[in-house]
């Protein structure tokens, strides 16, 4: 499983997003990204943290239970986000920052959506106005 | 012998409430009513920690803290856990309240509300809730009071600041830092004022817990007004824990 995950892993635009957290978040390896590629199993829209439950297959023919730790929907909804901006049965990759135990959970970092769509936590900072 | 058995009831019922048997409620109109000097400033409104490398949301030891030995010994723990990446007794994400100081400067908006008679504060973390009574009141006895995680604040004003002294804490659970607990001894005081013509609150927190730390630390936060936004409804619920990792990874030393 970890080496399906290597494999597919290392999203190119790694950026560190501040996450409003309620309480520690030491355990994630913000020093690695991996996608996940898989099906939407549930998507909380609640406080104070949004969740995803996904199904990534495992090369075996069998799959994987990941949860992703997301932040609270009031600024998820700033960047864009609705409730139902990813559904049940959704075919999504999912960026995360993995647990370093290995353990199927991360932090999120962004998620493409069935339409090619990409979407973070926040929207990117407005480049700086020309002199 | 009826009706001394009803006055007994009523006036346990009004203890159990927390409000002492002469006291009037904080929002009972003859309390507000009352005459009193006019407040400094009116701090209602939303407000939330500004953060910045200068203005840092952890409540830190100063440099050159001494711990008791109790103490020391869950830091140390604590300093272990950290350079082998893990969580150590991170009872927030285990639904624990964080309780005060740490409260006042979680990155999640408060509420406040100013009477004459108290400011009601409602953290959108959790929906925690701190009253600072202006009333007058005494601190009750410590027998008697109930202990909180936010304890027990009683505020006056001195000049254009608001000087707010909170003793009543529970004894478990409930951290000041990483690593550093507080006890039932801790005694805070909090001088609060407006500045920025209104758009930064200001707090200087000095906290003292003899039974964790020797002399009194420091800290001073900013505040900054959201007029953009309002606390919303937030609860710690063990289906949504279920779903969040770094509560469950087994990373967290408990």
């Amino acid at each position: 499983m970890k080496q399906l995950l290597m494999a597919c892993a290392f999203f190119a635009s790694a950026i560190a997003v501040p996450v409003y957290a309620h309480h520690s978040m030491t355990g994630f390896d913000r020093a690695k990204t991996v996608n996940l590629v898989g099906t939407i199993k549930g998507f909380g829209w609640v406080n104070p943290h949004s969740w995803i439950e996904m199904e990534v297959p495992d090369g075996k023919g069998g799959s994987t239970t990941w949860n992703v730790e997301m932040t609270a929907p009031g600024i998820l909804a700033k960047a864009g986000w609705k409730s139902n901006t990813i559904k049940a049965g959704d075919k999504v990759t999912v960026a995360v920052h993995p647990l370093l135990t290995g353990e199927p959970g991360g932090l999120f970092v962004s998620v493409t959506l069935p339409d090619g769509k990409v979407m973070m936590e926040r929207n990117p900072p407005p480049a700086p106005a020309k002199p | 012998m009826k009706a001394l058995a009803i006055l007994f009831l009523i006036t346990g019922a009004l203890v159990s409430q927390g409000i002492a048997q002469d006291q009037l409620g904080a929002l009972a109109p003859a309390n507000l009513n009352k005459s009193r000097p006019a407040a400094p400033f009116d701090i209602t409104g939303t407000w939330q920690h500004s953060g910045g490398r200068d203005n840092p949301f952890q409540f830190a030891p100063p440099p050159g803290f001494k711990l008791t030995p109790a103490s020391q010994i869950q830091y140390d723990a604590a300093q272990k856990a950290r350079k082998e990446g893990k969580a150590y007794h991170d009872d927030i994400g285990q639904c624990w309240p964080a309780g005060l100081p740490v409260i006042m400067t979680r990155v999640w908006p408060i509420a406040m509300v100013q009477k004459p008679t108290a400011i009601y504060m409602i953290s959108a973390f959790l929906n925690a809730v701190r009253i600072v009574y202006l009333d007058g009141r005494p601190h009750t006895d410590p027998d008697v009071v109930v202990r909180t995680f936010n304890g027990e604040s009683i505020g006056h004003y001195e000049g254009d600041t608001l000087v707010i002294d909170t003793t009543g804490f529970v004894n478990d659970h409930h951290w000041i830092d990483n690593g550093v607990p507080v006890t039932d001894a801790l005694h805070i005081v909090e001088k609060m004022r407006l500045i920025d013509k209104g758009a930064t609150l200001e707090i200087e927190t000095i906290a003292s817990d003899p039974k964790s730390w020797e002399g009194e630390w420091k800290w001073t936060k900013r505040f900054k007004r959201m007029d953009d936004t309002d606390i919303t409804e937030a609860e710690c619920l063990p289906n949504v824990n279920d779903h969040l990792p770094s509560t469950k990874s087994s990373l967290n030393v408990r």
